[in-house]
């Protein structure tokens, strides 16, 4: 059997249990939702912020939506170990790291949709995003790799922590903490200065650059961590960053997960 | 079709689950591994479906190494595991569906099969609805079914009827000795019920402790102990009463102590001249004559009641 059609294999049949438990589609949604659409505006009349503070908000929370959902499909993962079908996988005749594969193309899609549903639900409200061919590229050059990332992270997680109890016990560490210090709110130079040195190593601050860079035409986050003039150079760079992220990640993923798999 | 050579597993913690064990299986045998829990037989059956890497040794599945072509041996092989492996909120079909697919199985092919075996194993009316709505026994005959779909040549069943109610034990014991007649697959089966071991095996391995301590066929098992057994409770220290009866010819080395009961196989004396010996003695009470079983080569070879220890 090949590769592909193993992964499609796998992959339909993680979508298949999937869209069976609604909670793991829709619950991921919730929260950036409703910063999107009610905390973001709050916070700028509150505030008494631009309209582009909407903006940059609702990509914001991009960054706390890709984080939910790829640890809400890593619970997979433990469900299919206590419940026993992993071993019928570990059975099958395909490469192992390919069922990581297989979650992960899952994973993917269902951000893609919810990141869809998001930044629609953004435009519906008011909130406008000027993006370009090109812009549209690196912002979903960003998702994408962020979400490979982050997926690699739930992989490993869900492969170490033998029970659904402990793993969602981490989930806050890993989603959220970052989100906070990675400029989603607010620009990383309004961290204390120690702050804005470590969020400028968090793939997260990239990612979020690079999205406002290609959604929003908004190149302040990528200046704040690189410091350069060339909007595109440091795009690259953060896009590089973000790379280096997901395919670390996703190796150390296929790593971990095979190493458990087997006594 | 089975080859396991010198096969060893030490876990981390220095702990030896199998020590060193040999056997071979011919194609179209249905092989038994038989012993209590922790003898070694999941960790055997873990090692031969690649899911546990063998310390030293090694084993072949139609002439695949699984430690070197582990996908190869997967490829030519299935296993009906202890507890379910199927994904419950998906229906039957869609299970023996996607086994098929993993396993490299033509879409047409696979249809056709899974209603040949849904029809042979009284699935046609269930494979519609989603697993979790099956009861115990039918979602038995589904793993089954599952483990089939690709035609294996060697088939592992680990434990197939353990956790069962005896009714459905029976239906699936049932259905798995009919598979013999229908199939040409090679069967290795691991069990701590001796009826079923016996009612499906050709051959038989006794593992204890990680070592297989005998194999051979049920009734030549059960030959080593002769036609014919005195079964007696000692009165006193049941060591000592052995003792006496070795001194007095009664008992031979084959003879053994399970808490106060001893048996202790004939030979060349009958039943009747054994029980009059024994009542002599006074030594013992209780004292019956009986057919040897595969529980008794069991006791003998490990000196542990396999059904207590399982």
């Amino acid at each position: 059997m090949s590769a592909s059609s193993a992964v499609a294999t796998l992959a339909q049949r993680r979508f298949q249990l999937t869209v069976r438990t609604p909670r793991e589609l829709l619950v991921p949604l919730l929260t950036p939702i409703m910063f999107a659409l009610v905390i973001a505006p709050a916070l700028k009349t509150a505030l008494h912020t631009a309209t582009s503070y909407e903006g940059f908000v609702a990509i914001g929370t991009v960054g706390l939506l890709i984080p939910l959902n790829t640890m809400f499909a890593g619970i997979g993962v433990i469900v299919d170990r206590r419940e026993g079908a992993q071993r019928e996988l570990l059975a099958a005749p395909i490469a192992r790291g390919l069922l990581v594969f297989g979650n992960l193309l899952v994973a993917l899609a269902i951000t893609a949709l919810q990141v869809a549903v998001l930044i629609a639900a953004a435009r519906a409200r008011g909130i406008h995003f000027d993006a370009s061919t090109t812009g549209v590229l690196w912002f979903v050059g960003a998702v994408a790799l962020f979400t490979i990332g982050m997926y690699g992270v739930a992989e490993i997680l869900a492969s170490r922590v033998p029970k659904q109890e402990e793993y969602i016990a981490r989930v806050p560490a890993i989603a959220i903490l970052p989100w906070f210090l990675a400029g989603s709110l607010f620009p990383i130079t309004a961290l204390p200065n120690a702050l804005t040195w470590v969020a400028r190593f968090l793939p997260l601050t990239h990612g979020l650059a690079l999205m406002r860079y290609g959604l929003l035409g908004d190149d302040s986050g990528l200046h704040n961590i690189w410091g350069m003039s060339s909007a595109a150079g440091m795009a690259a760079l953060s896009l590089a960053v973000t790379g280096l992220f997901a395919a670390a990640l996703t190796a150390a993923s296929i790593r971990v997960f095979t190493r458990s798999a087997v006594a | 079709m089975i080859e396991v050579k010198k096969l060893r597993k030490v876990y981390p913690g220095g702990i030896a689950a199998v020590k060193g064990i040999d056997f071979d299986v011919a194609p179209g045998e249905v092989f038994g591994l038989l012993g209590p829990n922790g003898a070694g037989k999941s960790t055997t059956i873990g090692m031969l479906t690649t899911t546990i890497r063998p310390t030293s040794g090694s084993a072949r599945l139609a002439g695949f190494d699984v430690a070197t072509e582990p996908l190869q041996a997967r490829a030519v092989s299935s296993v009906v595991f202890q507890d379910s492996v199927v994904d419950r909120s998906l229906t039957g079909r869609r299970n023996l569906e996607l086994h098929a697919r993993l396993w490299g199985v033509e879409e047409r092919e696979a249809t056709a099969h899974i209603e040949e075996l849904a029809s042979t194993l009284g699935l046609s009316d269930l494979v519609g609805r989603p697993v979790a709505t099956l009861s115990g026994g039918e979602r038995r005959r589904l793993e089954i079914a599952r483990a089939l779909v690709s035609r294996p040549g060697v088939l592992f069943l680990d434990e197939p009827t353990v956790g069962l109610d005896p009714r459905i034990r029976a239906e699936l014991l049932d259905v798995i000795a009919g598979l013999r007649a229908r199939m040409d697959t090679t069967i290795l089966v691991t069990t701590h019920y001796l009826d079923e071991a016996e009612r499906l095996c050709d051959r038989i391995a006794i593992i204890h402790s990680g070592k297989i301590v005998a194999l051979d066929t049920p009734d030549k098992l059960r030959a080593q102990l002769g036609n014919e057994l005195v079964e007696l409770r000692a009165n006193g220290n049941s060591a000592d009463v052995l003792a006496s009866l070795r001194a007095r010819g009664i008992a031979r080395d084959d003879a053994f102590t399970v808490g106060s009961t001893l048996t202790v196989p004939l030979h060349d004396l009958t039943g009747s001249a054994a029980i009059s010996a024994v009542h002599e003695l006074g030594l013992a009470t209780d004292i019956s004559t009986r057919r040897p079983t595969l529980d008794d080569v069991y006791l003998r070879l490990t000196g542990d009641r396999l059904a207590a220890a399982a």
